[in-house]
């Protein structure tokens, strides 16, 4: 049995051209249109137990979903270890698509799959991957629906749904096939102030749950009331680790503290 | 030899223009789709797509039509020898040259996003690009391919260069003579080809505008 569901070791990840090298992602696609080296991840090491609910913060291109993306092995780090419970996932020659598969990932602007509806986009992977026959398909899409309450939407096409609805079907698609671990990167962040409210109350619903989550967001008052730990993330780097009473009352580090001020001055000013 | 029996004479080549444009039609869709994913997501075999490209879009029909069916015809008499294979193959790969760059202009319209979403679930690439990216495609691409479409229609005129295929306008040239009636026999066969490319290509249009709407592409 490993200790952790999830482990990041020393984990690295350059943009643009450094010596000469190409960056690639998961699907091929090489990216060399960075003129300029961006170090989005720089030595980054995580340890996630089950049941943990971990929050990362930090400013804008930091690197933070550069790292999430890295996690899920959605961009392949250039260095450093990413292991789901005991299988390292950055040898050469693992079975990524069946590690994916374990790993639900919730997308800062959602990217439901315009062509299906609520249902289509969550029974896809228990049909497609988990190869589940079409009724209990359905009936466990269904109930993962019904979990973040949008049972209502069920037939409709991501069009037809309000940025809310649409972020709570994703969170649906990323946890109807029980994964290890969700990963959420900003769920809220690019949704009208109005609908961050459901989305936020649904995540309530799954810490009350227990389920394992490592999310990237900057709602102070729902990281006060979920998160065992928070990650101040800045430069690539993991600068200050702590619990939410930490971050709230006394940061360590300037940078966590100007920080802590700025975001809470915003959030206050709203 | 009057109008209608002109036109009923014409009229009989219809299915066989149809038949060669639908059939290249539809090997333009078996080998551009697969191309233009290859050309987008497998940079490194691409060139091989690109060389295609310029050789089906480059070289004009009527030599690649003469070039197969009387160059290698003799050789392989089952298959270049048959005039509706040469026909069918030389415009099917032409429009698959064509369709390549149809479907790589909506590969990047759909957006690399549902690749990355698709895997995200534990799809494969290759089961994203079918179970998530082709439905979209060929939503996104809906316009193009009714052009395509008509361009089938319309080339597959040039397939009587090779004789051998009593299409449409093989026909209308033989009226010519036979009917000693140089006009008609064109101007019917004008008409005949508009009917069979603008209300297909019409609502191919409109299907998929109205379909890119519901789902917001
Ligand atoms: N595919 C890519 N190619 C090149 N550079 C990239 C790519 N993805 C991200 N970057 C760069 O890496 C840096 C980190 O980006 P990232 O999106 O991870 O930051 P972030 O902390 O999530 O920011 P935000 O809060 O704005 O979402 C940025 O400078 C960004 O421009
Ligand atoms: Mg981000």
């Amino acid at each position: 049995m490993a200790d952790f569901v999830m482990e990041a070791r020393h984990v690295y990840k350059t943009y643009g051209r450094k010596n000469a090298k190409k960056t690639k992602q998961a699907n091929g696609d090489t990216s060399d249109g960075a003129k300029h080296v961006v170090e989005a991840v720089k030595d980054v090491s995580l340890q996630i137990k089950k049941g943990d609910i971990k929050l990362i913060f930090g400013p804008s291109g930091s690197g933070k979903s550069t790292f999430l993306r890295c996690l899920a092995m959605l961009d392949i780090p250039d260095k450093g270890e990413i292991y789901l419970g005991d299988e390292c996932l950055t040898k050469p020659g693992v079975d990524l698509n069946k590690a994916r598969a374990r790993i639900g990932f919730v997308f800062q602007h959602i990217y439901l799959f315009r062509h299906l509806t609520a249902l289509g986009n969550v029974e896809l992977a228990l049909r497609q991957v988990l190869k589940l026959p079409k009724e209990e398909a359905r009936k466990r899409a269904l109930a993962a629906l019904a979990e973040v309450k949008v049972t209502d939407c069920a037939n409709k096409f991501p069009a037809q749904m309000s940025g809310g609805q649409a972020q709570r079907v994703g969170i649906a698609r990323a946890l109807a096939r029980n994964p290890d671990i969700i990963l959420l990167d900003e769920p809220t962040s690019a949704l009208d102030p109005e609908l961050t409210g459901e989305v936020i109350d649904t995540l309530r619903d799954l810490a009350r749950e227990g389920t394992t989550m490592l999310i990237v967001s900057h709602e102070m008052p729902f990281a006060r009331d979920v998160a065992e730990e928070m990650i101040f993330y800045d430069e690539g780097r993991i600068v200050e680790t702590g619990p939410p009473s930490q971050f709230f009352n006394a940061p360590n580090t300037d940078r966590a503290k100007q920080f802590m001020t700025r975001i809470i001055n915003r959030t206050t000013r709203e | 030899m009057d109008v209608w029996q002109e036109l009923i004479i014409l009229l009989e080549g219809v299915p066989l223009t149809l038949s060669i444009s639908i059939v290249s039609f539809l090997i333009g869709i078996v080998v551009g789709l697969p191309f233009a994913f290859i050309r987008v997501y497998e940079k490194e075999i691409g060139f091989v797509v690109d060389a295609y490209e310029k050789i089906f879009r480059g070289i004009p029909e009527i030599v690649l039509l003469l070039l197969f069916y009387f160059g290698l015809g003799p050789y392989f008499p089952s298959t270049f020898g048959n005039a509706f294979f040469t026909a069918a193959f030389v415009l099917g790969l032409r429009s698959g040259a064509n369709q390549s760059q149809i479907y790589r202009g909506a590969i990047r319209g759909v957006g690399d996003e549902q690749m990355i979403a698709g895997m995200s679930i534990g799809l494969s690439k290759w089961r994203a690009i079918w179970h998530i990216m082709i439905p979209q495609v060929f939503t996104f691409s809906t316009s193009g391919l009714g052009s395509e479409y008509a361009l089938l229609i319309k080339d597959s005129a040039y397939v009587y260069v090779i004789g051998g295929l009593a299409e449409l306008m093989k026909r209308a040239i033989e009226l010519k003579y036979s009917a000693a009636d140089v006009v008609t026999p064109f101007v019917i066969s004008a008409l005949l080809y508009i009917l069979l490319t603008f209300p297909i290509a019409f609502w191919l249009d409109r299907w998929g505008n109205r379909r890119k709407k519901k789902i917001g592409l």
